[in-house]
C-alpha cells in the first residue's frame, strides 16, 4: 500500500520526470523557413591578424560564405529595371578587435566607376534599408554606409537618415581593397569592431545587427555610366553577427545539472528502498 | 499490476497519433505547442484517475516504485533500471546545455503581413466604375509600375522579386488581395512600405510610396486591373456581415 504524503511527493517527482521527457521532445523545434539562400553573415573568429588587405588571401579559403540575391533598385526614383550584379557572396571574420568583410560578385568588365557598399543600422531604432528614409508610423534611426569605388581605390565612411542626407563622416574609420579578376570583383572592407564614433555601427560579439548591400556596374554605355547614384543593385536587410567567444561557464551549469539530478535520484531510490513511499 | 501504466501509455500514444496525424486530415495541422498542451492535459487526467483511491494508486504507481527501488531485480529488469537511472541525469544535462548554448539562428521575426490600416483608409470605396476601359488602363499602369516586382502574371515573380526580403505579394494567391478590401490596397499602394505600422516592419519593405508619383485616380485603376488580372475579387462589407 502507498502512504499519504510520501506518495504524493514521489508521485510529483515521477510526474516531473515525465514532463521533462515530454518537453525535451517538443522544445527544440526548428524554425519554419521557406526562404531560399542565406539569411545572415557570420563573422568567424580568427586568431591573430585578419586578411584585411588581401581579398585573394588563402586565409579566406577556409571561411564559409553566405549568398544573397540582389534586385534592381526600384524603390524610389531614379529607378533601374536591369542591373549587372545579380547576387553576392559574403564572408566575414573578426579577431575580437577588428573585423573584415569580403564581398564577391560577378561583373564582366572592370570599370573606373564600379562600386560596392555595405549598409548597417546604427543605434536602437530600426532604419529603413533605403538610406534610413523616413517611415510614417515608426521613428526610424540612421544608417552607416561603407562605400568603396574602384577609381578612388579606397572606402568612405558615410551616414544617412533619409533621402538626400547622405554625407561623408568627419571621422573616417574604414578601409577597403578591391581586386577584379576574370569577371569577378572581390572587395574586402575592414574596421575595428567598435569605434568612438557614434555615427558608426558598433559590433558587439554575439549581437545580431542588420546589414544590406549595394553594387554599381560603372561600365560606360553610349557615353553614359550604366549604374550610378540610385541606379544600382540592392538588397534589403539581412542579419550579421560577430561569432562570440566560447562560453565555458555553460559546462559548469551542465555539470551542476548532472550532479543535482543524480543526487535527486539517490534520495528517491533510498526512500523507496527504506519503504517510506511504497 | 502493470495494467494502468500500459493503458495510460496507450491512451497518450493514441492521443498523439490522433492530434498529429489524423486531425490534419480534416483541418489545419495543430502547432506542436498545442499538441504538447493537450498531451499534458491527458497525462494529468491519467494521473488524477490513477490516484483516486489508494488501491488505484497502488495499481498504477506500485510497479514504478518497485522498479526504481530495484528490490529483488535480476537480469534484464536490473539493466533497464540502471539505464533509467543513468539516462535521467544525462537528460537533465542535455536539457541544460541546449537551453544555454548560444543560438546561431538570427532573431525570429513575427512580421504581420496584413496589419490594420489607419482609420482614414477604412471603408473607402473605389470611386471609378469598373468599365472595360478603366480596367484596361489599370492593367497598363500595373504593367508599367508594379510588374517589375509583382510580376506580369500577378504572381509576385517579377524580374526584381528574387532580391527582396520580404518578397513582393503574390496577388493570384487567395490569401492576399482576395482577403482584402479595395480600400486596404489603396492604403498600401499610396503609402507604400514606409506607411506600415511597426508590426509590419516597414524598414524592410521595398514597396514604393506611390502617392509621391501617381495621382489617386491611377491608384484606384491599378487596383481594378490587379483584381481583374489576378482573377480575384475584393472582399466587401456584405461578406463580413
Amino acid at each position: 500500500m502507498l502512504n499519504g504524503l510520501g506518495n504524493l511527493r514521489t508521485l510529483s517527482l515521477v510526474g516531473l520526470f515525465g514532463v521533462l521527457g515530454f518537453s525535451s521532445a517538443f522544445a527544440n523545434e526548428p524554425p519554419a523557413s521557406e526562404e531560399p539562400g542565406s539569411v545572415s553573415v557570420r563573422l568567424y573568429q580568427f586568431e591573430g591578424s585578419l586578411p584585411s588587405e588581401d581579398p585573394n588571401s588563402s586565409q579566406w579559403d577556409s571561411v564559409p560564405s553566405s549568398e544573397f540575391n540582389l534586385a534592381p533598385q526600384v524603390h524610389w526614383p531614379p529607378r533601374i529595371q536591369e542591373v549587372t550584379v545579380k547576387s553576392v557572396k559574403v564572408k566575414g571574420v573578426h579577431n575580437g578587435q577588428e573585423m573584415a568583410i569580403l564581398v564577391e560578385y560577378a561583373d564582366p568588365t572592370e570599370d573606373a566607376a564600379d562600386a560596392a557598399a555595405l549598409e548597417f543600422m546604427v543605434g536602437d531604432n530600426p532604419a529603413h534599408f533605403a538610406h534610413g528614409q523616413e517611415m510614417l508610423q515608426v521613428e526610424g534611426g540612421p544608417v552607416n554606409i561603407w562605400y568603396w569605388k574602384n577609381e578612388s581605390g579606397k572606402a568612405v565612411d558615410m551616414s544617412a537618415k533619409g533621402f538626400k542626407t547622405l554625407e561623408t563622416q568627419p571621422h573616417q574609420d574604414i578601409q577597403a581593397k578591391g581586386v577584379w579578376e576574370n569577371g569577378i570583383w572581390k572587395v574586402v572592407f575592414s574596421r575595428l569592431l567598435k569605434t568612438e564614433d557614434d555615427q558608426d555601427v558598433q559590433v558587439e560579439e554575439g549581437e545580431w545587427k542588420n546589414v544590406a548591400f549595394a553594387f554599381w556596374d560603372g561600365a560606360v554605355v553610349d557615353g553614359l555610366v550604366k549604374e550610378k547614384g540610385g541606379q544600382k543593385a540592392v538588397s534589403t536587410w539581412w542579419y550579421i553577427r560577430a561569432e562570440p567567444s566560447a562560453d565555458n561557464s555553460i559546462f559548469g551549469w551542465v555539470i551542476l545539472g548532472l550532479v543535482l539530478a543524480t543526487a535527486f535520484e539517490l534520495v528517491i531510490v533510498r526512500k523507496l528502498r527504506k519503504g517510506q513511499a511504497v | 499490476m502493470k495494467g494502468p501504466i500500459i493503458s495510460g501509455a496507450i491512451i497518450l500514444a493514441g492521443m498523439f497519433i490522433f492530434l498529429k496525424f489524423l486531425l490534419p486530415l480534416v483541418t489545419a495541422p495543430l502547432p506542436a505547442s498545442l499538441i504538447y498542451l493537450y498531451l499534458a492535459l491527458v497525462l494529468s487526467g491519467i494521473l488524477i484517475y490513477g490516484t483516486m483511491s489508494a488501491s488505484s494508486l497502488e495499481a498504477m504507481m506500485g510497479p514504478v516504485f518497485r522498479f526504481l527501488s530495484g528490490k529483488g531485480q535480476t537480469g534484464a529488469s536490473q539493466m533497464a533500471r540502471l539505464a533509467v537511472l543513468v539516462m535521467f541525469p544525462l537528460l537533465v544535462g542535455w536539457q541544460t546545455y541546449s537551453r544555454l548554448v548560444p543560438s546561431d539562428l538570427p532573431p525570429a521575426e513575427n512580421r504581420t503581413i496584413h496589419p490594420a490600416p489607419p482609420g482614414e483608409f477604412v471603408g473607402l470605396a473605389n470611386p471609378y466604375p469598373k468599365t472595360p476601359e478603366n480596367i484596361m488602363m489599370g492593367k497598363g499602369l500595373y504593367a508599367a509600375y508594379c510588374s517589375p516586382c509583382h510580376g506580369a502574371n500577378y504572381d509576385g515573380k517579377g524580374p526584381a522579386a528574387p532580391g527582396f526580403n520580404p518578397p513582393p505579394a503574390n496577388f493570384s494567391d487567395p490569401g492576399t488581395i482576395a482577403q482584402l478590401q479595395e480600400a486596404y490596397l489603396f492604403w498600401r499602394i499610396k503609402k507604400g512600405g514606409v506607411g506600415l505600422p511597426v508590426e509590419g516592419m516597414p524598414w524592410k519593405s521595398a514597396m514604393p510610396r506611390w502617392e509621391e508619383e501617381l495621382p489617386e485616380e491611377f491608384i484606384w485603376k491599378i487596383i481594378m486591373g490587379e483584381y481583374d488580372g489576378a482573377h480575384q475579387t475584393p472582399r466587401t462589407w456584405e461578406e463580413e456581415e
